[in-house]
């Protein structure tokens, strides 16, 4: 078997001093974004990521991925002890992991959640080395009419299954790719769309999008809501995690439902937001377990955390793979792939096998790493979101901008991400999605080459993207995604009329 | 107060003011077919015409819905968010005229003071500490320089 060759081949590269040292920082500073209201795992990496840009690449990788894992298991933490999701992808957490702590099995709260995203995230990465062969493979066939069609399946699948108004979802989308389009046109190398700015000459970089509206955005909601830390004891007793321990096997066909669905949502870019709440939303339907939904059942716990974390590292197989990010980190990570100079997509694998296999590698390491070492530091940071908000605000506030600035050097970076922070927060109060938004900024130009020289290659016949048997079978797969919600209501619609 | 039915209509509006302002600075570039492919401009024309299209749907949808006049943010929260985002706003013509190192320190012992009740010596603590810390980050262990102003040229940092 090929990939295990790979795969050890990947474990020599990782495992150096040097990147597991990394991968402990990242998933440190992971944890404190995570448990910080307003920084979130897309946030904190796009504010890590220009400190990277002189990095080797395997190291930069390392440390930003293992920022993911730490993100996504700091997220958990705030939305069991104290029901504020830290990330939006734990609002689903909060469900049943807030009432179990609250009962005064905090501890195990958190142990269920820590040990099935731990499950969740090693289910993805199997997944990942399992498949990355066979979709590199795959992927090589590709050119510009395919790729064109797999980005449009992307897109696709986030106005279908993301779960949010359609109409929202194609204006974030279309302004994505609107504001990806601003500065050089990549195909012919003219400016355009500057309308007489000098700063925006060179574009608007996605990172500073990012901080904005996920970073400031974020916190203005939570000004807001009024964030109110009630805490529940957070020490961790070793007893407690041997009990949810022994206790997880009972739950054997949720984690594996969960992982399931998170490993698709992760690959399908439907993100590990939706992820969890569609795997919380089968638990409740189909679980043996469902009754003590909604009422601190550890089953409710397991079934969105297994999700949400399979479908965070599985992401990272189209994004490797085909140049498509599975999630709005995803998608940062992907821009700093381009800004190292690699060139995501199948040659990746041919060319940079060290990088893939290495990052594959030190995913396996990273999450198992992750699970340890945030049982251990909980107590610490339970107490840092006990730091009054004049204080803890504010400070965000300064390395949200802090982090735009050195993006780029350029002051108009400020205003911009002040901008969009307020604009974060009316699209997340209106319900428009802003993780299209993101991966549209960031494939907008690769999108638009695969158009454009799909059309060149066809002399202007949109026929191009039905020539081929595998063309065809994504743009079909692309609209079927595309109509789900129609086709759904359709199918409610005859079912209650034959009642 | 502002109603959910004015917010949605507001910011639909503004999509769509976007879209249009993408569009017709697209034609300029050419919308049409050259010896060398689409030119540069009909990729953005149309993505300007999809936002546009689906705001003014989505101004409809809005006006249409019934009971749009649910509340979507109450006078109290109005001030709760003015009295954060004020600030920020300072902070970041501050950062422009002195620099970010001496625009933190005012604004983090302006929200701890003014905001948070604290005393002075506990805002000067942390006010000075975030700064220098973010300076030994940042210029130091990074070697990434941030925006500096009159203050760091007198003391030849």
């Amino acid at each position: 078997m090929d990939n295990l060759g790979q795969l050890l081949h990947g474990f020599s590269v990782a495992l150096s001093f040097h990147h597991i040292a990394l991968m402990l920082v990242g998933i440190l500073l992971g944890i404190l974004v995570g448990v910080l209201p307003g920084l979130g795992a897309p946030n904190g990496v796009s504010l890590l990521l220009p400190l990277t840009f002189t990095m080797d690449p395997v190291a930069a990788i390392i440390l930003l991925t293992s920022m993911y894992w730490g993100a996504l298991f700091g997220g958990s933490t705030t939305s069991i002890l104290f029901n504020i999701p830290g990330e939006p992808s734990s609002v689903a957490t909060t469900f049943d992991g807030y009432p179990l702590a609250q009962k005064g099995r905090a501890t195990e709260a958190l142990s269920f959640a820590f040990l099935s995203a731990g499950f969740g995230a090693l289910s993805g990465v199997i997944i990942i080395t399992l498949l990355s062969g066979w979709v590199q493979k795959f992927a090589l066939k590709f050119s510009s009419p395919e790729f064109f069609a797999v980005y449009f399946l992307a897109f696709c699948s986030f106005i279908g299954l993301g779960g949010a108004p359609v109409l929202k979802t194609i204006v974030s989308i279309a302004i994505g790719f609107a504001l990806a389009a601003i500065g050089m046109d990549s195909v012919s190398g003219s400016l355009r769309l500057t309308f007489g700015f000098d700063q925006l000459l060179g574009g608007v970089s996605f990172l500073v999008v990012v901080i904005g509206l996920f970073g400031l955005g974020e916190l203005i909601l939570t000004i807001e809501e009024g964030l109110q830390l009630k805490g529940i004891d957070a020490r961790v007793r070793p007893r407690d995690v041997l009990r949810a321990m022994r206790e997880m096997p009972r739950h054997w066909a949720t984690l594996l439902r969960s992982a399931l669905v998170g490993c698709w949502m992760g690959i399908t870019p439907g993100g590990p937001t939706a992820a969890s709440f569609m795997s919380y939303g089968l638990g409740k339907r189909f679980s043996k377990f469902r009754d003590g939904y909604g009422k601190g059942e550890p089953d409710g716990i397991i079934a969105p955390e297994t999700a949400d974390h399979s479908a965070g590292t599985s992401a990272m197989l189209p994004m490797l793979a085909l140049g498509i990010p599975g999630s709005a980190t995803a998608a940062v990570m992907l821009g700093g792939l381009m800004i190292w100079g690699l060139n995501p997509g199948p040659m990746l694998f041919v060319e940079k096998p060290d990088f893939v296999w290495g990052l594959i590698a030190s995913m396996y390491v990273g999450n198992v790493v992750a699970v340890i070492l945030v049982l251990a530091t909980v107590p610490l940071f339970a107490s840092i979101l006990r730091i009054p908000f004049a204080i803890i605000g504010p400070a965000i506030v300064v390395i949200c901008f802090v982090g735009a600035y050195t993006v780029g050097s350029r002051p108009f970076d400020l205003w911009l991400a002040l901008v969009f922070g307020v604009l974060g927060y009316l699209f997340k109060k209106l319900s428009y999605p802003i993780a299209p938004l993101v991966l549209a900024m960031v494939i907008g130009d690769k999108a638009e080459d695969a158009f454009r020289q799909s059309l060149i290659m066809s002399k202007g016949s949109m026929a191009i993207f039905w020539s081929n048997p595998l063309v065809t079978t994504l743009m079909v797969l692309a609209l079927a995604l595309l109509l789900w919600p129609l086709l759904m209501r359709g199918a409610r619609a005859l079912r209650s009329a034959a009642r | 107060m502002i109603t959910r039915k004015a917010a949605e209509i507001g910011m639909a509006a503004m999509t769509a003011l976007f879209g249009a302002v993408i569009a017709v600075g697209a034609r300029e570039f050419g919308v049409g077919w050259s010896p060398s492919g689409p030119e540069p401009g009909t990729f953005p024309f149309y993505i300007g015409l999809i936002i546009a299209g689906a705001s003014l749907a989505n101004i409809a949808f809005a006006i249409a819905r019934p009971g749009a006049g649910e509340t979507f943010l109450a006078r109290g929260h109005v001030k709760d968010i003015l009295r954060f985002v004020g600030p920020m706003v300072a902070f970041v013509i501050l950062t422009l005229l002195l620099g970010l190192y001496v625009a933190t320190a005012l604004y983090i012992a302006f929200a701890m003071v003014v905001q948070g009740g604290y005393g002075w010596a506990k805002a000067a603590a942390v006010a000075i500490g975030l700064p220098v810390a973010l300076f030994f980050i940042m210029e130091k262990a990074f070697q990434v320089p941030l925006l500096k102003g009159p203050l760091e040229a007198l003391i030849g940092l």
